[in-house]
């Protein structure tokens, strides 16, 4: 080696002035994301002992845990808490159905189901607001044309938004609509893994079709799905934009969901430590299914092939 | 009789297939269709009345509101992707290509940074701001568009640059390349493809997020969602104008997604997105 060897390290590395390289590129996202990620978190932590109100910060007062006991007591929030466990649980499994089976459906060669494919993925891509935006407009009483449909359909003229049942209802089909093509995309790109003729006999030959798809396709297709759904679960958890901009979270709270109510306190009522509790609750739900449900699933990809 | 069967069978798939993509595409299409009705249109002459005008647009087209507002998502688009290729495929490269302790658990970290909900982040960031005095400017909208598209880019790049055979960089050390021009140089552009997901995805991200910035702006600030939130009003939204602006905002997302389709759905399948 030439006369800088003194400055390498084990495996042949420059050094920079006695840094390790890999050091000097991870740093700059390493302090980034520890100014507007990590100190953010703990100082919602810190801010979640506090009684604090938005505009008078110099009164906070130290109240340790009251906070989370106080939400244990929250009608409210116990009622978004149950808002957002149904939205998950009714929506998730939904999506996923629509997806596998439309999955099946255009899993054809041919440029006719290429752009249908490619097309009923729009959706999935819409800003959030203008998804929540279109389904407000759809559902107005009168001139809305999903409201048209369901009248001729035998269901009156509804004002369906300001129904809270029915609300809660159209907040989830809006979330299917938008995310149903998600799945899809995830599901069609694991078939590819499931040998054509199995896929085609499986169509054709009506009587051993569910065996097919229960025995054979659903199995293989499981690592694929798991990784979908939590994917679509971190951000069903989180769910916001479309529902504020649809109904606000009303009508009443009928829909809502935990970001809306966090939302509420925070910036509608300005307790804000109060609201950071529910935060950290949201966030340890959010990181712990995460870490449940990824076990194996989402590899780390970065050892050199 | 076997043939009939399959040509039936055959023609049943496409009505189904063209049933699901209807259905699937309504909404959209009454959005861009009522952008081009006028709203008392809209109100009083039921779904179906289409006589195409342009004066929801001109209404649009000269809400300087609007417009400005237009501007800053796609400044805060540009910025914060451009920030986040440059900082995040450093830190996947660093994260790839060494090998040293801990390397794992940063990259899970980043990887969990991904599932905090933006409500949880927002409130600490608002007080946070407010004491940097970046309420409601564009930098603290960048700001926060980073937090999410950093972890974002970091682990979308990891699997390119793993398949970067060693061969290159050694090649490149040979030639006395220092690490900074071996990364510049050799990988950047031999990764490029996954820095086109990346860039894409990082501006649509950018582009649909709504939470942070319609709590962390007020006035200046305001990107496209928030103010077309503002245009809805409590009373007979004036829907025309509402859906020839969002007809404006999904321009460039359907450009992007519909040309670019084949990356779209790398960048989908490797990490989801969400504004």
């Amino acid at each position: 080696m030439n006369s800088t060897s003194s400055s390498r390290n084990k495996r042949g590395r420059t050094k920079f002035g006695g840094v390790s390289p890999h050091w000097i590129f991870i740093a700059p996202a390493l302090i980034i994301v520890f100014a507007i990620l990590i100190f953010p978190v703990l100082y919602s932590i810190y801010m979640s002992t506090y009684d604090w109100h938005l505009f008078y910060s110099s009164d906070k007062k130290f109240v340790a845990f009251k906070n989370f006991v106080e939400l244990l007591k929250d009608k409210e929030f116990l009622h978004s808490l149950w808002l957002q466990f149904g939205f998950v649980v009714i929506a998730l499994p939904i999506e996923t159905v629509i997806g596998f089976f439309v999955a099946l459906l255009l899993n054809r060669d041919g440029k006719f189901y290429t752009v249908v494919r490619s097309l009923i993925l729009l959706p999935v891509f819409i800003l959030p607001v203008i998804s929540g935006l279109t389904w407000r407009l759809l559902l107005q009483p009168e001139y809305g044309m999903v409201s048209f449909f369901l009248e001729k359909m035998g269901f009156g003229v509804r004002a369906w938004l300001a129904e809270p049942d029915f609300a809660y209802g159209m907040v989830i089909v809006q979330d299917v609509w938008r995310m149903w093509p998600f799945m899809f995309m995830f599901i069609y790109a694991g078939l590819s893994g499931v040998p054509r003729e199995i896929l085609e006999a499986a169509q054709i030959d009506g009587a051993s079709f569910w065996k097919r798809v229960f025995k054979i396709i659903l199995p293989q297709l499981r690592p694929t799905i798991a990784t979908a759904l939590l994917l679509r679960l971190v951000d069903a958890l989180r769910i916001f934009s479309e529902v504020y901009v649809m109904t606000g979270g009303g009508p009443g709270n009928a829909t809502m969901l935990l970001s809306l109510y966090i939302n509420k306190q925070a910036f509608e009522f300005f307790n804000i430590g109060y609201a950071s509790a529910m935060g950290v609750v949201l966030l340890i739900i959010a990181l712990g299914l995460s870490f449940f449900i990824v076990g194996g699933n989402i590899k780390f990809e970065g050892e050199r092939g | 009789m076997r043939r009939i069967k399959k040509k039936l069978l055959t023609l049943t798939i496409v009505v189904i297939t063209l049933a699901v993509l209807i259905v699937e595409l309504m909404p959209i299409l009454v959005v861009i269709s009522s952008g081009f009705k006028r709203d008392i249109d809209i109100w009083s002459k039921g779904p179906f009345y289409f006589k195409p005008t342009l004066e929801s647009y001109k209404q649009v087209l000269s809400n300087e509101d609007l417009l400005i507002s237009l501007k800053n998502s796609l400044f805060v688009g540009f910025i914060s992707t451009l920030i986040s290729i440059v900082v995040g495929s450093m830190a996947s490269y660093g994260l790839t290509r060494y090998v040293f302790k801990f390397k794992e658990t940063i990259a899970y970290m980043f990887l969990s940074f991904r599932m905090i909900p933006q409500i949880s982040l927002v409130i600490p960031l608002y007080v946070m701001f407010s004491f940097l005095k970046l309420r409601d400017t564009l930098t603290g909208v960048i700001l926060a568009h980073i937090s999410f598209n950093i972890p974002y880019v970091i682990w979308l790049l990891l699997p390119f640059f793993a398949a970067v055979p060693c061969d290159y960089e050694e090649a490149a050390r040979i030639d006395g390349a220092t690490e900074m021009q071996v990364f510049w140089k050799v990988f950047f552009p031999l990764v490029s493809p996954g820095l086109v997901v990346a860039s894409v995805f990082a501006f649509l991200m950018s582009w649909n997020e709504f939470l942070y910035a319609l709590i962390l702006s007020s006035v200046n600030a305001k990107t496209a969602p928030v103010a077309v939130n503002g245009l809805l009003g409590q009373y007979a939204p004036k829907w025309g104008q509402l859906t020839a602006a969002g007809t404006i905002m999904l321009i460039p997302v359907f450009v992007i997604t519909l040309t670019l389709q084949k990356y779209i759905i790398k960048g989908l399948v490797s990490g989801g997105i969400k504004g």
